[in-house]
């Protein structure tokens, strides 16, 4: 049972975001980058499996070089070896670019499985598993919350509205993993140990057969035109109801009414 | 409960302040480099924030619980040791060798920064654990090595030191403990002992006990004193666990604070069938127990400075959220809005003050560590420096490092106002937590003794004048800054004043009695010249790397606007620009109270022996 865990590399969900000078990125400096949450699923599913049936787990990510640190998380956390294409900042949002580099990254390789996070917290798109999937001609399951492996075949569950899923599907294929289909574990001292000697494949993106060039311009799918903050929140308006309650309950509604549209 | 920790600050103390970097090049190190070592220090912060605070709570309020002498610890407190056994922290700076991870001392007082931060009560079973192990490594048969070592190194197994009977506390000469050589080379050890941290608890399958016991006929006080194994449950020689040792669990005391650490009162022998194997030779104990005491008061500063860290960033915290009042300028203003607290003057004075305590405790861990790694990486004279630097900071970093690091909990749960004195908030528990860090291990006035009797004379006073050289060459490299002229004159006057004193009671008729009456004071000098000769060493560095920033972006540090804009929206920069303003808040704030102290110990001021105190 060997596993391809791919792996995107997001700015810390607690991270302050500010727009970059050209209005299409985010500043990074300041920034710090964590392997994306969903993939977390993904990669201790995928040493889960490994570790009940043998075999090994590689980890792909299309990133910038600072991703490497992400690479040698997942080595850290039991990954056999890493792969690292390096690029992504032309693509980065770019779901179809991102999952061609990924397939060509993948194709050759042995795998029974591939593990996706369900979506990138970075930019949270949720279509790189899926496009994979077609990419390589494999069938795909998200949004997986259970996940049992078999000979050649698997059963998995994913969540749908109001309900649970049951898919089966034969091996190969791509898997997207979500929030409750395992605890990721921590890192041990001695698998951190490890990771430094564990093999990290650096692989140009034009060793692939690719040009980043067009697939960042001519080919793009994808577009930033601006990147806007959130607006600010507003301060919450305080009706004060100790002299009056009744007309401040009044007000209150007439609120609630007029100006929220709630009720 | 949350926990946060300054892992900004942390990763610059240990690379670009010390020389962390150079001693990993060094072969005993050869596994890790910067990039691993911080990859350890994200994931220790993790597993601190994700597994051990949030069991915080249940270790205070829950606590040990004690039946049928038997003690049991909040059910949540089980995942979270086994998180650290699994993942090797329990033996983190321990021997390969026997399972051990052979981090440095640096790293592993880094780490349990965050882990003693978030929980304090929990790690500490670690600390014991963890010393029991190096204990039996350095010093026991090959037999107890096998039998013993790798089982505590892995958190398999818990450690205890005993040493406190009723009527031996601080005088710990006074111990009763019995142990009588049977024909087969076993002791039988009978007596009580109290205070027994984590004597016993269900983390563990089985708790190895250090226990200092009387042979018959050995000499009174210290020198009589012998060291023994005595495992809850013996061990068969596969390893495997046998049958109960005789050690009977008489109750847990009821505490202030770590509720969640059982602190126990052991009933050794009393069906005469405990066993113990002897550590070293007979009447020899109380020198092998220092082994595990220094290691460990040096950890118990590391719990100061650690709880420090954790109130000092819940008060930041809350400081930013909790509206109230106008700002001070607009006073005069009724209608003007609440603003956060941290608007207020005398709100960020405390933060200030708390920030640089907890850095400037942090700062004197650490290079202690690094201290202790550097004996390892070197040879002969050199090593025997450092060696006696570890000595000489053995009982500041006890002492002064739990004394500052418990008043910054206090200063910090002030910044909660009233909510601070309530358990909805954190700063009450780290509060209670925190206090005992001053008294186990040696009480901070036991620590003071130890300080100004063996530490301050030792070898003709050598090691203590190489580190206020160290403190006067931070001066004579700052005394031309601007700004850090004032600061730095005042540290030159702080040793001056240390020096002079030094010199005068030796001289003095009633110098034994003012070193006795002013042991803690003097300590406390020291430790204040060498967290002034950190935060200054330090804000020099950061000073260096701001001005890189500033000149990197291109803003003119004159233009008030741009240089305001700058500290806002990098945080690089804002961070070094902190680091300026906590030395410079250091040394105003704290250097004065070396003269402070020395004033009344030069007048021979001597109230406290005058007084009848009736």
């Amino acid at each position: 049972m060997n596993c391809i865990v791919c792996m995107t590399h997001v700015p810390d969900t607690a991270s302050i975001i500010k727009i970059g000078p050209d209005g299409k990125h985010i500043d990074e400096s300041g920034i710090k980058w964590i392997v994306s949450p969903y993939d977390e699923y993904a990669l201790e599913a995928a040493l889960q499996l490994v570790e009940a049936q043998g075999g090994e787990v590689t980890v792909v990510c299309y990133g910038p070089a600072r991703a490497e640190a992400g690479l040698r998380e997942c080595l850290a956390r039991g990954a056999h070896k890493a792969v690292h294409v390096v690029g992504g900042e032309e693509t980065l949002g770019d779901s179809m670019a991102i999952a061609k580099v990924l397939a060509a990254a993948v194709k050759d390789r042995e795998y029974d499985v591939v593990l996706c996070g369900v979506k990138g917290v970075g930019t949270d798109n949720s279509q790189v598993p899926q496009m994979l999937a077609e990419l390589l001609d494999l069938p795909h399951v998200t949004n997986v919350t259970k996940l049992d492996v078999a000979e050649g075949t698997f059963t998995a569950e994913r969540e749908v509205e109001g309900g649970v899923e049951v898919v089966e599907s034969p091996l190969p294929a791509v898997v997207a993993a979500t929030k409750g289909l395992n605890e990721p574990r921590y890192a041990s001292l001695k698998g951190i140990m490890a990771a430094k000697r564990k093999p990290v494949e650096k692989v140009e993106v034009s060793a692939l057969g690719l040009d980043e060039a067009a697939l960042a311009g001519a080919e793009a799918t994808y577009s930033v035109r601006a990147l806007e903050l959130p607006p600010a929140k507003e301060a919450g308006k305080v009706i004060q109801g100790e002299d009056d309650p009744k007309a401040a309950a009044a007000e209150l509604a007439r609120l609630l009414r007029d100006e929220a549209k709630v009720i | 409960m949350e926990y946060k920790a300054d892992m900004r600050d942390m990763k610059f103390q240990l690379f670009e302040w010390l020389p962390t970097t150079k001693l990993l090049e060094a072969e005993r190190y050869a596994e890790w480099d910067e990039e691993n070592i911080s990859m350890v220090l994200d994931e220790a912060l993790k597993i601190a924030q994700e597994q051990l605070a949030p069991t915080n709570v249940d270790g205070d309020r829950i606590g040990a619980q004690y039946a049928d002498g038997k003690v049991t610890l909040p059910e949540s407190f089980k995942p979270a040791y086994q998180t650290l056994c699994e993942g090797g922290w329990v033996g983190i700076t321990t021997n390969p060798e026997f399972g051990g991870m052979g981090l440095p001392e640096v790293v592993g007082s880094a780490v349990n920064e965050f882990f003693f931060g978030a929980n304090m009560a929990l790690s500490l079973h670690v600390l014991l654990t963890r010393g029991a192990g190096s204990m039996i490594e350095n010093f026991g048969t090959d037999e107890m090595k096998q039998l013993f070592v790798e089982k505590l190194y892995s958190g398999e197994w818990g450690g205890t030191m005993c040493l406190t009977e009723p009527q031996a506390g601080s005088d710990v000469g006074a111990v009763k403990t019995k142990a009588v050589k049977q024909d087969d080379g076993r002791y039988l050890i009978s007596g009580e002992k109290i205070f027994i941290t984590s004597g016993d608890h269900d983390l563990c399958d089985n708790i190895i006990h250090l226990v200092l016991a009387r042979v018959p006929g050995a000499p009174p006080g210290t020198k009589g004193i012998s060291l023994f194994v005595v495992p809850k449950f013996r061990v068969n020689p596969d390893g495997s666990l046998g049958e109960p040792n005789d050690v009977y669990t008489a109750g847990i005391e009821e505490k202030m604070g770590i509720h969640g650490s059982p602190t126990c009162s052991l009933v050794f022998g009393q069906n005469d069938a405990c066993e113990g194997f002897l550590l070293g030779e007979e009447n020899r104990g109380m020198k092998l127990m220092f082994h595990m005491m220094n290691a460990a008061r040096i950890e118990v500063g590391l719990q100061g400075g650690a709880l420090a860290g954790a109130a000092h960033q819940a008060a930041l915290a809350y400081a930013k959220e909790r509206l109230q009042s106008r700002h001070w300028t607009k006073f005069a203003d009724k209608t003007a809005p609440q603003v956060p607290i941290i608007e207020h003057p005398d709100v960020r004075r405390m933060l200030m003050w708390s920030k640089a305590y907890t850095e400037a405790i942090r700062a004197l861990l650490l290079i202690t560590s690094y201290y202790i790694d550097m004996t390892h990486v070197t040879e002969g004279e050199e090593q025997e420096r450092y060696q006696s630097y570890v000595n000489v900071m053995t009982p500041i970093c006890k002492a002064w490092g739990s004394h500052w690091g418990m008043l910054v909990t206090n200063t910090a749960l002030e910044v909660f106002g009233g909510y601070g004195y309530t358990a909805e908030y954190p700063a009450e528990q780290y509060m209670r937590d925190c206090k005992i860090a001053c008294i186990y291990e040696g009480t901070n006035g036991i620590q003071a003794l130890d300080f100004v009797a063996r530490k301050l004379p030792m070898k003709g006073g050598k090691p203590v004048m190489e580190l206020m050289g160290m403190a006067e060459k931070t001066f004579k490299k700052l005394k031309d800054d601007p700004q850090f002229m004032e600061p730095a004159w005042m540290l030159a006057g702080a040793l001056k004043t240390m020096q002079t004193i030094s010199k005068e009671l030796q001289k003095r008729p009633d110098g034994m009695l003012i070193t006795l009456l002013d042991a803690f004071p003097m300590l406390d000098m020291v430790g204040t010249i060498l967290g002034a000769h950190f935060l200054l060493e330090q804000a020099a560095i950061a000073k260096q790397k701001l001005g890189a920033i500033f000149e990197s972006k291109g803003v003119d540090p004159k233009d008030e606007d741009a240089s305001k804009k700058l500290l806002e929206d990098d945080a690089d920069a804002a961070f070094y620009h902190d680091k300026v303003q906590t030395a410079i808040h250091f040394c105003y704030r704290a250097l004065p109270l070396v003269s402070a102290h020395a004033a009344a110990i030069r007048a021979g001021e001597l109230a406290p022996m005058h007084a009848v105190m009736r």
